[in-house]
């Protein structure tokens, strides 16, 4: 709080006057102050990921006898060990596999409802669409015992279909306040001078509101991505052996009980955070909004 | 200026969907049926997914089988009696308020500093922006493999630099209060993304002529941010402390796979409580009446944010 204090000061002065009269050296302490918050952000938010690398890349024994970030062995051996086990391979495929199927079960259940909530009048709409969006302060606390009993009466542990069904629940109600609010600024007059021209509703979701809404839609995909790829609380209690586990429950069970294995756990976890932010930053103009709507409701 | 308000108003209207009625709009040509049968999906999830699983475990926590695996039998509030009087509990509620307690704090205030920061500098750095969010991208799992590894009692960076000033660092997972401070610090790291987004989200529409006022009448740096700033962005930070709230007394993400709850039970909170009693004592009907108190305790939580947030809040 003091630091923003002094660097709150510099930028008030009016910066026609400052610029140049102000001698070099009080330019510098000034520039400096202002960066100094942010070099603490960028520490911040970096510093575990280095130290990760850093002994994802060292050797088991190097790991409690070189503190140093910088590995006197460098080597890839733990990335390789990790890659080629199987526990590992499996639970990857089930995280893209449950991914996609998350990603696509929540724009297909979400997009008719949107629309419809957007563009039509009828009876019970804003009951329906309150129904659908006041879940989301839902806890998953709430739902872990009574969907882990429900799987296990349907004998769907372990079926990476559960997962998908679960997480796409999970996801509606922020994929449905996202499509309603994106498909209301499309312009109803457009829908209404195809409508005139003969196009019927299919036509006209399918050939104007799909390709309109597209960055919408991309929001939701990255945002049911990510929840199927990161979640954890629900993977642990829907499944019970190593065919049906996601990363975050393999890596869980690598620490569980102490980890034995520093580097190979860095490892896995650096694959597993990987990907999405490779998938994040491709997306991210239209992703950063999602986010942060995401817990404003 | 107009930018601002244009902004604004944007935001406004993509807050609000449902509300706007446009009377004398042609009605598409959908028939009386087709509005229903498309929200239907969506409405079969949701019940499925999120109502349904809510009342079926506050109804099932007021029944309880005589030994495990007989059938369950109506016991009114015999659960939660069981629950309250269980010392265990209290104990979890008590870890619970201080985790919550402490993660708030410290973000806000951090969520605070880091905002201010990016507002100085965001329109240069835009790259700053994308790396900060990393944390909030990355599992909860993932964070905490980070977390154990970076305060490691041995070969972590935290306990090397200490060292390297001549300070020996506590092994945090061993000890009762620094494993709980770690806790704190992990579930902050991982969530004040999000915070800093929002608040600087805040900032950005905070209307320019306020702050400007404040400086004609002699508001400069720390008391301007205090008196005027702050104020003003009432609105996030209460959706922040709100969110930060949400995924402390209910969430399990960090804490489960930094600590398990441990060292003995120092890092216990009502959601690791709930886990270990339905899911490693198989108690599945008292684990749904403490799942029933958090949800309880949540609402109430949340109501007392937006009361107190209200008195805060001023005409902007």
């Amino acid at each position: 709080m003091a630091n923003m204090q002094q660097v709150a000061r510099p930028n008030q002065l009016p910066s026609r006057k400052a610029a140049s009269a102000t001698p070099a050296p009080s330019r510098l302490f000034r520039i400096g102050l202002l960066a100094l918050p942010l070099l603490v952000l960028i520490l911040w938010t970096v510093i575990p990921f280095i130290v990760t690398i850093s002994v994802s890349l060292k050797t088991k024994g190097e790991v409690f006898g070189n503190f140093g970030l910088i590995p006197q062995n460098l080597t890839l051996a733990s990335y390789q060990e990790v890659l080629a086990s199987s526990d590992f391979r499996r639970a990857f495929l089930n995280s893209v596999i449950v991914g996609l199927g998350t990603a696509l079960l929540t724009i297909v259940l979400a997009l008719p409802g949107a629309y419809a909530m957007a563009r039509f009048r009828f009876r019970g709409r804003h009951l329906l669409l309150l129904f659908v969006l006041l879940p989301r302060l839902v806890p998953d606390v709430g739902t872990m015992v009574p969907l882990y009993k429900l799987a296990a009466a349907t004998n769907m542990i372990d079926n990476p279909l559960s997962l998908i069904i679960a997480y796409s629940g999970m996801l509606l109600p922020l994929a449905v306040w996202l499509l309603v609010g994106f498909i209301q600024q499309i312009p109803r007059e457009i829908e209404e001078s195809a409508a005139v021209d003969g196009a019927t509703l299919w036509e006209r979701i399918r050939y104007l509101v799909l390709p309109l809404s597209a960055p919408a839609i991309i929001t939701v995909v990255v945002l049911a991505f990510r929840e199927a790829w990161n979640e954890f609380t629900l993977v642990l209690v829907l499944t019970s052996s190593p065919e049906g586990r996601t990363l975050p429950y393999a890596l869980f069970l690598m620490g569980d009980g102490g980890i034995t294995n520093y580097p190979a756990a860095a490892a896995f976890a650096l694959i597993t955070v990987i990907p999405f932010l490779l998938i994040y930053m491709r997306f991210e103009r239209h992703v950063v909004a999602g986010l942060t709507s995401g817990s404003s409701k | 200026m107009t930018a601002t308000t244009e902004r604004v108003n944007k935001k406004a209207s993509g807050r609000q969907p449902p509300s706007r009625d446009r009377g004398g709009m042609t009605n598409l040509g959908q028939s009386t049926l087709t509005p229903y049968l498309f929200s239907s999906p969506a409405i079969i999830a949701v019940t499925a997914i999120l109502a349904f699983p809510v009342l079926y475990g506050i109804w099932q926590s007021l029944y309880r089988p005589e030994v495990l695996g007989a059938p369950a039998q109506f016991v009114g509030l015999q659960n939660y009696i069981d629950t309250f009087t269980d010392p265990d509990f209290g104990n979890a509620l008590y870890r619970t308020m201080v985790f919550a307690g402490g993660s708030i704090i410290v973000s806000t205030v951090l969520g605070l500093f880091f905002a201010f920061a990016l507002y100085r500098a965001s329109h240069r750095l835009r790259v700053l922006r994308s790396i900060t969010i990393a944390p909030y991208l990355i599992s909860s799992v993932a964070a905490a493999v980070m977390f154990r590894i970076l305060f490691n009692g041995q070969f972590g960076l935290v306990n090397v630099a200490l060292g390297s000033i001549g300070i020996e660092g506590p092994v945090w997972f061993a000890d009762r209060t620094w494993a709980m401070a770690v806790v704190i610090f992990t579930q902050v790291w991982t969530d004040l993304p999000l915070t800093v987004l929002l608040l600087l989200g805040g900032l950005m529409t905070v209307d320019r002529s306020y702050l400007d006022a404040a400086l004609v009448d002699g508001a400069t740096g720390f008391r301007r941010a205090i008196h005027v700033t702050i104020p003003l962005l009432t609105p996030q930070l209460l959706i922040t402390i709100i969110w930060m709230s949400y995924s402390t007394v209910t969430g399990l993400g960090i804490v489960l796979p930094l600590t398990g709850g441990g060292p003995q039970g120092a890092t216990n909170t009502l959601a690791m409580e709930m886990y270990i009693t339905a899911f490693q004592e198989l108690n599945f009907h008292e684990g749904l009446a403490i799942a029933t108190f958090v949800i309880v305790l949540n609402a109430l939580l949340t109501l007392l944010y937006i009361r107190v947030g209200r008195r805060f809040e001023v005409e902007a």
